[in-house]
């Protein structure tokens, strides 16, 4: 795991470029802290800020080949690179390094861009030609990687981390009203979507070709969930379960320090910890995040999977003041308004990780929406047979599904089935599963000044209906992709994954976002139950190996205190939303609705804040906070503004 | 009545009802209402008119609207009153 940076074609003098990749590589020097490097030439210049996972003395990049004609920078991890590195060996290639950076440059000069579909890894690259001058930006399947980049004129620019473009002579950043109004209807962007104008966020599963000023966009992996597997029976589903997902792991232990593992107190960290902990003879790192706030804690079933399986474990113990001092160094590194404050406390796990000299930790991410293990799935399940079952069936499915619900409501489902009855029919087209949580998040969209052709939900359907797969997928599988490409990618696997843990240089990795684990799930989901119990073979395909009280612990979903805490807390920066004249600042936030909202929010109790209240709230705190950072450029509140740039290792000098 | 209810909607919800959100909007589909606001909407409106909603009226179609409410709501009144004037005879 690294940081990327680079640009071709800069109308700047050759001069200045290395000052500017020197600046630019600063600002993600957390990602890297071991070293970086950087080659520079007249037409383009690329770097990277390295976190030695593999070979750590010899894999300093930028790499090239023995001509110099192909240039790589690269983070992340391509799990698979001694079978692709052994096929090459094969074919006459010869290797210096032991690191998967020079497999990937090797597997491109032989296959082109089919080597992509050859990686089962999460990665971003940038890799110049200089005989054709022709930079490809590529990504990995599920987005675990970011890469951004900036057109202008004819140059382009690229980085892992959007600030890296402050470095840019003349760059600055602009918020977009109509993203970030898509943004707080659906909780997260799309794939595409930054909440910046003229800054673009490299798609999952795409690479892009950039050749003299023009840019072409390619996929090359579409979601499917179409399995040719066969399965017979539960115990080969079982079996099969358990046998990927082993693999999965093994293949993503492979490293030269030390792994740890996230357990989160719910069955998919604690499968995965369990399978870590049998390939590791040394003591296992297990880390979580604990609450003050019992209703969000999970350390009971953390203690217990950690005494069972046996590891070193580690607990982050967080308070209100805890979230609330750390948000504003969490938002400058998420560069994006989110939807709740759960990425805080992963922000200071991933401190504590450090801490403790971990780079690289494995966590549960990916399993809920591989084996259906969200509320929603079971929800479009339910809402899809709505008319056609009884009053006594819904009212005993719902009774299963919230239970916390009925009690609020002193016993009766009623408010719930009113709901459902209104969602049981398809009213944005594509979006079934999804229409209650979007028609919600119009909520949120309010926040927006009014505009009125803009429709926050536009460039969603717009995204299902370039999908040649989507409309011929289940109401399922629907809602199984639009997971996939909004929540997962834009949120979980980003502001809450990736941006937190390379915050202070730790590398998570995802067992479950495995294609084999993927497509077993798919071969297994729905074929030996009715969707009802979330999850329910790979409970039963782990069911010996882990303590009852996990295995058979309903769906508890990561959550963290949001507004009570910084109501509680009074941060000096929350005049941010609520000052008048800081609100000034945010021309497109409809300032009368922000007052209601506030108003309303500081005189609620906790208990009686709506949970659309808590997000929209954490969206406007958000907005203004990341306008304060990128757009006002001012620091208040956030450490390391420019980073500092780790020492350098390497620097190739092309310049004529 | 009619403000009252219209009042504690636009305080609880944070709308406005104008020409741009009519009265007739869809509640649900607006975002206005989920299941939470449904419940709290419910408890005000029995609370407030010692009524009752049967599980069917609150799965039903009749409380979608803010007119549809107004109108459900006189009703169950109209039919309240009613009721305790035959008693009362």
């Amino acid at each position: 795991m690294c940081g990327i940076v680079g640009l071709v074609s800069a109308d700047f003098p050759a001069g200045e470029l290395p000052q500017i990749i020197s600046n630019a590589l600063s600002a993600i020097g957390h990602r890297g802290p071991d070293g970086s490097g950087y080659v520079v030439a007249d037409d383009f210049v690329m770097g990277t800020v390295r976190l030695a996972i593999l070979d750590q003395k010899a894999g300093i990049q930028p790499i090239s080949d023995e001509e110099g004609r192909y240039w790589l920078c690269y983070n992340g991890e391509v799990y698979n690179y001694r079978e692709l590195k052994a096929e090459l060996e094969e074919k006459g290639h010869i290797f210096k390094t032991q690191c998967d950076t020079e497999v990937v440059l090797r597997a491109w000069i032989e296959w082109g861009e089919g080597c992509l579909s050859r990686f089962n890894g999460g990665y971003a690259f940038a890799l110049y030609d200089r005989r054709t001058k022709r930079m490809v930006l590529a990504r990995d399947r599920f987005g675990k990687r970011p890469l951004f980049y900036h057109v202008r004129g004819n140059a382009l620019y690229f980085a892992s981390e959007m600030k890296a473009f402050l470095a840019i002579p003349g760059f600055a950043f602009e918020q977009d009203p109509a993203q970030l109004g898509s943004i707080v209807a659906q909780w997260t962007p799309l794939p595409d979507q930054t909440g910046f104008k003229h800054v673009h966020s490299l798609p999952m599963g795409q690479f892009l070709s950039f050749l003299n000023g023009e840019i072409a966009c390619h996929t090359y992996y579409q979601l499917t969930f179409d399995s040719s597997r066969q399965v017979t029976n539960e115990k080969d589903a079982v079996e099969q379960i358990r046998a990927e997902l082993d693999k999965s792991v093994s293949l993503r232990l492979r490293s030269d320090v030390e792994v740890g593992v996230y357990l989160s107190g719910g069955i998919d960290s604690a499968i995965v910890a369990h399978l870590a902990r049998q390939y590791n003879n040394h003591d296992l790192y297990t880390f979580s995040v604990t609450f003050e706030d019992s209703q969000f804690d999970e350390s009971l079933e953390q203690n217990l999977v950690s005494q069972h399986i046996g590891t070193k474990h580690l607990a982050k113990h967080i308070t209100y003041k805890d979230i609330v001092d750390a948000f504003p160094d969490a938002v400058y590194h998420a560069e994006i308004p989110a939807f709740r404050s759960a990425f805080v406390p992963m922000y200071l796990l991933s401190e504590l990780t450090a801490e403790n000299n971990i780079k690289v930790i494995l966590s549960g991410e990916g399993a809920d929406e591989a084996f259906l293990g969200y509320d929603l799935f079971k929800e479009t399940i339910l809402r899809s047979e709505w008319d056609d079952l009884s009053e006594d069936l819904r009212s005993e499915r719902l009774s299963s599904f919230y239970p916390h619900l009925a009690h609020y409501a002193g016993g009766s489902n009623a408010a719930v089935a009113g709901l459902y009855q209104q969602f049981s029919k398809e009213n944005m087209p594509g979006l079934f599963s999804h229409e209650i949580r979007f028609q919600n998040g119009r909520f949120s969209a309010r926040l927006m000044m009014p505009d009125g052709a803009q429709d926050p939900f536009a460039d969603i359907m717009g995204l299902t209906q370039s999908s040649g797969e989507f409309a011929s997928m289940s109401a399922v599988q629907k809602a199984q992709w639009l997971e996939y490409k909004t929540l997962l990618s834009g949120y979980l696997l980003s502001t809450q994954g990736e941006r937190m843990s390379l915050s202070h240089g730790v590398e998570n990795r995802c067992p479950f976002l495995d294609l084999a684990v993927i497509d077993v799930a798919a071969a297994t989901n729905l074929k030996f139950d009715n969707g009802f119990r979330e999850k329910r073979l790979l409970r039963e395909a782990f069911r010996a190996d882990l303590p009852a009280e996990v295995v058979d612990k309903r769906k508890f979903p990561y959550r963290a205190p949001d507004t009570e805490a910084f109501i509680a807390e009074k941060p000096d920066y929350l005049d941010l939303v609520l000052s008048d004249s800081e609100l000034s600042k945010l021309p497109f936030i409809n300032k009368k609705f922000a007052g209601l909202l506030t108003k309303k929010l500081i005189n609620t109790a906790p208990e009686k804040i709506s949970t659309k209240e808590h997000q929209t709230f954490m969206f406007l705190l958000g907005i203004a906070m990341t306008n304060h950072f990128f757009v006002e450029r001012s620091g208040r509140g956030a450490s390391g503004k420019l980073g500092n740039l780790p020492p350098l290792q390497k620097v190739v000098d092309l310049r004529t | 009545m009619d403000n009252k209810i219209r009042t504690f909607m636009e305080e609880q919800f944070l709308i406005e009802f104008d020409e741009t959100f009519p009265e007739n909007s869809n509640l649900f589909m607006e975002g206005v209402l989920d299941s939470f606001g449904y419940v709290e909407l419910c408890h005000f409106l029995e609370r407030e008119y010692d009524i009752k909603f049967s599980e069917r009226e609150m799965t039903s179609n009749v409380l979608v609207s803010l007119t549809q409410i107004q109108e459900a709501v006189a009703l169950k009144v109209k039919e309240k009153d009613n009721a305790s004037a035959v008693e009362g005879r």
